[in-house]
């Protein structure tokens, strides 16, 4: 709790001083945020050339409005809605996201992928965390399987279990109620799974 | 397994610490009890253990970059102007409006003080000397001691023309004696009548002379006064002149405030003079050439009409005037 108050202090700070046109806090302000924006934007919209352009779409769009935030909500969540709105927008706009097919993403269970997932999502699955994360291949089959799921889950399920924001906050950065934030990751991890195991079948 | 509504959600609250105290303690009783129920938290943890586990990734290098440049390239094309510069303009356009509408207030009070000196009446002396005379002494108390104000020094020049210039001579030179003292004023010889009149004589005297010579006025075909100015060799030049006009200008107490007068009448009586219709008009005034004018009374006792006008001080002569009278032949 107090890490967490002494990010919003320093973002305050740094905020203060880009209004005052401080170009250093500006730097700061990026290089602090640009690894977790990046990924965010990465996951919702799995590609990473487009992810790096949006990534800097959102600095820019900050620094140009940093003049009109007015503190009501943290920094944080702030710069988060403009990436997070950047990258749906740019969803909407690149439908082809969302119709590519299961089938040619299916991977063989006699495969490394194939059974690191297998384990994954059995009953009594005790794989560790850090395995999953050096499979290269497993780790692409989880961002497709995230690009299955429609836009407004995806931003859900990744604010939430990839950048670890609570409920309120994704609530503040979608601009939606609490109830929704509940309802969107319920089904977006049910979907997510159900997509898996089609993978895998 | 019961059916419970939206279980998912609650359970996914729960594996995400969302939950109140008291449901969390609810929660923990289902799983505990229900083994299905159980099974599919497993489930629901373990898919957010799954994507948890995704590695970060690290940005380009470039982001940092490539965002200045972005904005520099944006200042220098103007393509989007920042919200700072937003503000100014709205500032700037703010200002401006402020400036027109202070502008547009000052022209409409310009112009409102020109109509009114045009247009309203001109508050006579006299009536309010009156006012402050029938004040009470209480608020006489109260007030500055009166100042006195000392006549201004009128100095000009009538040219009268006329078409009877004998009658005109003699009417005027039998008005001066029995009006103005004699020491206040140089008469023309009778024979040389194109010479002047010159007048040094108080207000009150000449404005007896006036009341006098009103009674010629209509032989007269033109009647001009110079009046002079602060500046040397420069006049208000004040045609079609009228004797009452005369009065008022001569009358005023303050220098700037006859000159002023004097310039009203100047351009009044221009206006009148080419106003449409003024020929009708003056064939309608024609038309009383052959009405019955009932003579003046005239004094038909013993007394002697010319009443010898005893002489003033020097301070008193105030009026510097110059009548000249003419042939208009």
């Amino acid at each position: 709790m107090t890490e967490v108050a002494n990010i919003n202090l320093d973002d305050a700070v740094l905020v203060r001083q880009c209004w005052q046109g401080d170009s250093a806090a500006i730097e700061r302000l990026i290089l602090k945020y640009q690894n977790r924006i990046y990924n965010v934007i990465l996951k919702i919209c799995a590609d990473p050339d487009d992810a790096a352009e949006l990534t800097q779409d959102t600095f820019v769009k900050i620094i140009e409005n940093i003049e009109n935030f007015q503190g009501r909500s943290s920094f944080y969540t702030w710069a988060f809605r403009i990436a997070v709105n950047l990258t749906l927008n740019y969803c909407r706009r690149n439908v082809r996201i969302g119709f590519s097919s299961l089938d040619a993403e299916q991977v063989p269970n006699n495969s490394q992928p194939g059974r690191l997932l297998k384990e994954l999502l059995s009953d009594d699955s005790s794989l560790d965390p850090a395995v999953v994360a050096q499979d290269n291949e497993l780790c692409q089959i989880l961002v497709e399987s995230l690009k299955k799921l429609d836009d407004a889950q995806r931003a859900v399920v990744v604010l939430r279990d990839i950048e670890g924001m609570n409920y309120n906050q994704i609530a503040n950065v979608l601009d939606i109620e609490l109830g929704t934030v509940r309802s969107r990751l319920s089904r977006g991890r049910k979907k997510l799974r159900q997509i898996l195991e089609a993978i895998l079948q | 397994m019961k059916e419970i509504p939206n279980l998912d959600e609650l359970l996914n609250s729960f594996i995400d610490g969302e939950l109140a105290p008291r449901q969390h303690t609810e929660v923990q009783r289902l799983l505990a009890h229900d083994e299905k129920i159980a099974q599919r938290l497993d489930e629901l943890q373990q898919c957010k253990m799954f994507l948890s586990s995704m590695p970060v990734v690290e940005a380009p290098p470039q982001i940092l970059e490539n965002v200045k440049a972005s904005l520099a390239r944006r200042t220098l094309l103007g393509e989007e102007p920042s919200a700072f510069d937003e503000q100014i303009g709205a500032r700037h356009l703010l200002g401006r409006k402020l400036f027109a509408a202070a502008a547009m207030l000052g022209l409409v009070a310009v112009l409102a003080a020109v109509v009114y000196s045009i247009v309203a009446p001109t508050i006579p002396q006299g009536p309010i000397a009156a006012e402050r005379k029938s004040m009470p002494a209480t608020i006489d108390l109260a007030e500055p001691a009166p100042v006195i104000v000392v006549a201004a020094q009128f100095s000009g020049r009538l040219e009268l023309q006329t078409n009877t210039l004998p009658a005109v001579v003699g009417f005027i030179n039998r008005a001066i004696e029995e009006n103005v003292p004699s020491d206040e004023w140089i008469a023309s010889d009778q024979k040389e009548i194109r010479e002047p009149h010159s007048l040094i004589c108080s207000s009150e005297s000449f404005n007896l002379l006036l009341a006098r010579l009103d009674d010629i006025w209509s032989k007269l075909d033109s009647a001009t006064l110079f009046v002079d100015t602060e500046v040397f060799g420069r006049k208000v030049v004040v045609e079609a002149v009228t004797a009452d006009q005369i009065a008022g200008i001569v009358n005023q107490d303050d220098s700037t405030r006859r000159i002023e007068v004097a310039r009203d009448f100047a351009v009044l009586n221009n206006i009148a003079e080419h106003l449409p219709g003024r020929e009708i008009l003056t064939a309608i005034d024609n038309t009383t050439v052959g009405l019955i004018i009932p003579p003046k009374p005239v004094l038909t006792s013993n007394h002697k009409t010319t009443t010898k006008v005893p002489s003033r001080t020097g301070a008193d002569k105030n009026i510097h005037l110059t009548i000249t009278v003419t042939d208009s032949k």
